[in-house]
C-alpha cells in the first residue's frame, strides 16, 4: 500500500529519525514516480546533487529537475541577479512551473526549510504548493501534484511538527525492529476517519521499495494478561442475593401507588375528549366493603 | 407627559408610551416589551427577524445554531452579537460538521452570510453543506425512535409507571413548530438553487493576500487584518449596524471563520510557545468582538487548540469569546475502547457560557455530553452511565460493577440496593469520624486551662462532665 499512496495527492510528510534515515525511502519513490511517466522535481537543500542523483539510472536522472539549494544557499555567487528570496523564492518559483499533469515535488529536507523560514510562511507555501489544481472533485486523482516532504522529526518540537501534521495528508513515520525498517502510514482523507497502517519494507540498492510481511516477533515474556478477577460479592456482610422464596414474596408484594391497569393507563393518557373527571376506586386490603352505615348506631 | 400626546408632536421617547398613546384610545399605559440587542432603539414594535427568537429568560434575541441539541445545551441558541468558538477535534472531521450546520442554518433561514477561510475557497464549502431535512420525514424516524423505546418500558417499570411514556434521555425536541432551528441530512447536500438565493461573502486567505510577503508594521497578522477589515466593510455596507443611511437591514449576518489561529493564516501560536506575535489573535478577537456587538451578526470560529503550544494563550482565547464548545473524538485514543463509550464518536464538553445581562449562567445540569455521528445526522446525547462514574469516587472500584448490572437481583427502588448503600455509607462515615479528633488530651492542667470546644468531654477518670452547680461535684 505504499504504492497506493502515490496515487493521493497532497502533502506527504516523511518523518525520519537518527536510527532510520528516510532519504532512501524518498529516493525509491521519486524513483517511481519518475518511471510512471510523472515530471518530477527535487528541491535539493542538504545533500549536494551528486549524492542525490548517485544510484539512479540514466533514464530516471533525466526525468529529474533539479533545484539546488545546498551549493549557494544565500546566492553568494550570482550578485547580479535579482533573486533575494532564497528558499522562499525557490519554493514559489516551482509553484508557478509546475505544468499540469501529475508532477512530484521532493523536498529534500523540509527541516532546513523549517529552519530557514518562519513555520507561518512555509505551511502557506505548502498550502499554496500542494492544492494547484483548482477543485479536488475535477481532476482525476492521478492528475494531482503531490509533495514529498523529507522531515527529521528529532529537530523540531511539537509546535512546527504538528502544524505540519495537520497539513499533510498522509504521514509515514519510520521505525522498525531488528534491522528490520517500517513505516507507520496515517491517511487523513478530508471528511473521513483517519486509517492508521503499518508496513513493513526494505530498500534495494538500486532504490527499488521492496514490500515485507510482518517479522516473526520473538516471544517476549508476557506478563500475565488476565489477573484474575476479584468476585466484590463474597465476603460481604450482608446478603446481596435473594433466594427463590424471597424473591415470590418480593413479586407478590402490592406497593401503595401501584394501580390497576385500567386506572395506569387512563392516568398516562390523560384528556382523551373526558369532559368530566372519572373516579377510580379499587379497594385497599383493609376497606371494609360493608354497606351499612355505622352512624347507626349512634344514639343521637 | 402621557397626555400631550394628543397634540401630535409627542417626542418619541425610547419607551413609546406616548406614540401609543396618541392611536390607543383605551389606556395610555403600554406594556413595554424588552429592548433588543442594540438595534431597537426608537421602534415601540420588536421587529421579528426570520431565523430568530426571543431568550424566555431574559429576552436575548437568539439565533439558532443548526443543531437543536446544540441549542438545547447552550440554552436556547446563540445570542446575536456573540462568538461561538469551538475547539477542533485532533484530526478536524467534526468541527466542519458543526460549522458547516451553522452556515447552513442561515441559509435556510434566509440570514446573510460571510465565508472566512484559509484553507479551502468558500465557494467550495458553501458546495458541501447539508441539506435541510423535509419535516415529516425526519420526525417519522425520531418516534420510531422512540417508540422502540417505549415498548421496553412498558414491560419494565412497576412502579415507576408514571414515567413510561417520557423518553429515556434528555433529548432535545427535533423540530420546534416556530422555524427555529432544522434538521440537516448530512449524506446530502444542499440544493444549488438554495446557495443561490442566498446572499454570501467569501474570504479566501491566498488570494487577498499579496504575494510579497511584508514585514507587518502593526501587531496584528496581515491576514487578520484584512479580514477584520473585510467584516467592516460588509457589516456597514450592507447595513447591518444601522449606522449606513442608505440601508436599512433587517437581517443577520452569519459569519463563519474556519481554522482561526492556525499557520495558514499567518500566525504562528501553533508553532511556538514563545512567539513574535502572540498578541495578534487575541486582539483580532477582541476587534471582533467589538464589531459583532454593534452589529446584527452571530459568529462561529473554529480553533485547533491542540496545536496551541502556550496554554496561556488558549486561556485568552476562551475568555475573549463568548460561547466555548470544546470537541473531543476518540480516534487514536485510549478512550475508543472503553466500553462506556462503545456507541458514541466524541465528547463534547461545553466550556463557557457567557452571562448576557444576566448574573447567572443558562446553563442546564447535563455535564457528560457525548456526540454520535450516523449516516444522516449528527447527535448529541447524555452519556448514560453518568452518574456511576462519579460514584466511583465513593466507592471502591468494585461495587460499581455490581450497580452496573441491569439483569441483577435487583430491580429498581429495590431493597437491597438501598440497604446496601446505606450500611455501606454508614461505614465510611463512622470510619471517617474516627479521624476527627474530638477529645483534648485527657490531662487537665491547673489554672491555666482554656475552656475546652463542645464535644463529648471527659474527665481523665471517664466520667462526663456535669453541670456545675445544679448538681453534685464529683466527689
Amino acid at each position: 500500500m505504499l504504492e497506493s499512496l502515490l496515487a493521493v495527492g497532497g502533502l506527504m510528510l516523511l518523518r525520519d529519525s537518527v536510527e532510520w534515515e528516510g532519504r532512501s525511502l524518498l529516493k525509491a519513490l521519486v524513483k517511481k514516480s519518475a518511471l510512471r511517466g510523472e515530471q518530477v522535481h527535487v528541491l535539493g537543500c542538504e545533500v549536494s546533487e551528486e549524492e542525490f542523483r548517485e544510484g539512479f539510472d540514466s533514464n530516471i536522472n533525466s526525468r529529474l529537475v533539479y533545484h539546488d539549494l545546498f551549493r549557494d544557499p544565500l546566492s553568494w555567487s550570482k550578485p547580479g541577479k535579482a533573486l533575494p528570496g532564497g528558499p522562499l523564492e525557490a519554493l514559489r518559483a516551482l509553484d508557478k512551473r509546475t505544468v499540469s499533469g501529475p508532477a512530484t515535488i521532493a523536498l529534500d529536507s523540509l527541516s532546513w526549510l523549517l529552519h530557514h523560514l518562519p513555520c507561518p510562511t512555509l505551511c502557506q507555501t505548502l498550502h499554496a504548493l500542494s492544492r494547484q489544481d483548482s477543485c479536488p472533485g475535477d481532476t482525476p486523482p492521478g492528475e494531482q501534484v503531490r509533495v514529498l516532504g523529507l522531515l527529521h522529526e528529532e529537530l523540531h518540537g511539537p509546535g512546527p511538527l504538528g502544524a505540519l501534521s495537520s497539513l499533510a495528508q498522509t504521514e509515514v513515520t519510520l521505525s522498525g525492529m531488528m534491522g528490520q525498517a517500517s513505516a507507520q502510514i496515517l491517511c487523513r482523507r478530508p471528511r473521513q476517519r483517519p486509517t492508521h497502517q503499518t508496513q513493513w519494507f526494505s530498500i534495494l540498492p538500486d532504490f527499488s521499495l521492496e514490500l515485507q510481511a510482518e517479522p516473526p516477533l520473538e516471544s517476549q515474556p508476557r506478563s500475565d494478561p488476565h489477573t484474575p478477577s476479584v468476585d466484590p460479592t463474597t465476603h460481604l456482610t450482608f446478603n446481596l442475593h435473594l433466594s427463590k422464596k424471597e424473591r415470590e414474596a418480593k413479586d407478590s408484594l402490592t406497593l401503595p401507588f401501584q394501580f390497576s391497569s385500567e386506572k395506569q393507563q387512563a392516568l398516562l393518557r390523560p384528556g382523551l375528549g373526558q369532559a368530566t373527571s372519572h373516579i377510580f376506586y379499587e379497594p385497599d386490603a383493609y376497606d371494609d366493603l360493608d354497606q351499612e352505615d355505622p352512624d347507626d348506631d349512634l344514639d343521637v | 407627559m402621557a397626555v400631550a400626546g394628543t397634540s401630535g408632536t409627542g417626542t418619541r421617547s425610547t419607551g413609546s408610551m406616548v406614540a401609543a398613546a396618541s392611536t390607543n384610545n383605551v389606556t395610555s399605559f403600554q406594556r413595554r416589551g424588552p429592548r433588543a440587542s442594540g438595534a431597537d432603539s426608537g421602534c415601540s414594535r420588536l421587529v421579528s427577524i426570520a431565523g430568530t427568537r426571543r431568550s424566555v429568560r431574559n429576552g436575548q434575541l437568539l439565533v439558532s445554531t443548526g443543531l437543536p441539541a446544540l441549542d438545547q445545551f447552550l440554552g436556547g441558541g446563540l445570542a446575536v452579537g456573540t462568538v461561538l468558538l469551538i475547539e477542533e477535534d485532533k484530526y478536524n472531521i467534526y468541527s466542519p460538521l458543526l460549522f458547516n450546520y451553522f452556515l447552513a442554518e442561515g441559509i435556510v433561514s434566509g440570514h446573510a452570510l460571510l465565508v472566512a477561510s484559509a484553507k479551502e475557497d468558500p465557494a467550495d464549502i458553501l458546495q458541501k453543506l447539508p441539506a435541510p431535512l423535509i419535516d415529516h420525514s425526519y420526525k417519522k424516524e425520531c418516534d420510531e425512535d422512540i417508540c422502540g423505546h417505549k415498548m421496553e418500558s412498558d414491560i419494565k417499570m412497576k412502579i415507576a409507571w408514571r414515567y413510561q411514556l417520557f423518553p429515556k434521555m434528555e433529548q432535545g425536541r427535533p423540530v420546534l413548530s416556530s422555524g427555529f432551528g432544522h434538521d440537516y441530512d448530512i449524506s446530502k447536500r444542499i440544493p444549488q438553487e438554495l446557495i443561490e438565493t442566498s446572499k454570501w461573502h467569501g474570504f479566501f486567505l491566498p488570494e487577498k493576500i499579496s504575494s510579497t510577503f511584508n514585514v507587518e508594521s502593526c501587531s496584528l497578522t496581515s491576514g487578520y487584518m484584512k479580514l477584520l477589515q473585510f467584516i467592516q466593510n460588509i457589516i456597514y455596507e450592507e447595513g447591518f449596524d444601522g449606522s449606513n443611511p442608505q440601508k436599512k437591514q433587517k437581517n443577520i449576518l452569519r459569519i463563519g471563520i474556519q481554522n482561526l489561529g492556525s499557520p495558514l493564516w499567518g500566525d504562528d501560536i501553533c508553532c511556538a510557545e514563545n512567539c513574535d506575535a502572540s498578541h495578534s489573535l487575541t486582539k483580532f478577537l477582541y476587534i471582533l468582538r467589538a464589531l459583532l456587538r454593534t452589529s446584527l451578526s452571530a459568529c462561529i470560529i473554529t480553533v485547533p487548540t491542540h496545536l496551541i503550544q502556550n496554554k496561556a494563550v488558549i486561556a485568552r482565547v476562551t475568555n475573549l469569546s463568548d460561547t466555548v464548545v470544546g470537541l473531543e473524538s476518540f480516534i487514536g485514543s485510549e478512550k475508543e475502547t472503553n466500553p462506556l463509550y462503545k456507541d458514541y464518536h466524541g465528547l463534547i464538553h461545553i466550556r463557557q457560557i457567557p452571562r448576557l445581562n444576566n448574573l447567572i449562567y443558562d446553563i442546564s445540569d447535563v455535564k457528560d455530553l457525548a456526540f454520535k455521528l450516523k449516516k444522516k445526522l449528527f447527535t448529541i446525547e447524555w452519556v448514560q452511565d453518568n452518574y456511576l462514574r462519579q460514584e466511583r469516587n465513593i466507592y471502591p472500584p468494585g461495587f460499581s460493577y455490581l450497580l452496573k448490572q441491569k439483569d441483577s437481583a435487583w430491580g429498581e427502588g429495590s431493597l437491597q440496593h438501598s440497604t446496601f448503600l446505606m450500611s455501606f455509607l454508614a461505614k465510611a462515615t463512622t470510619f471517617a469520624s474516627r479521624l476527627v479528633r474530638h477529645c483534648e488530651p485527657l490531662k487537665q492542667t491547673g489554672s491555666g486551662r482554656i475552656r475546652q470546644a463542645a464535644g463529648p468531654r471527659l474527665w481523665h477518670d471517664g466520667r462526663r462532665q456535669e453541670a456545675p452547680g445544679l448538681l453534685v461535684t464529683p466527689p
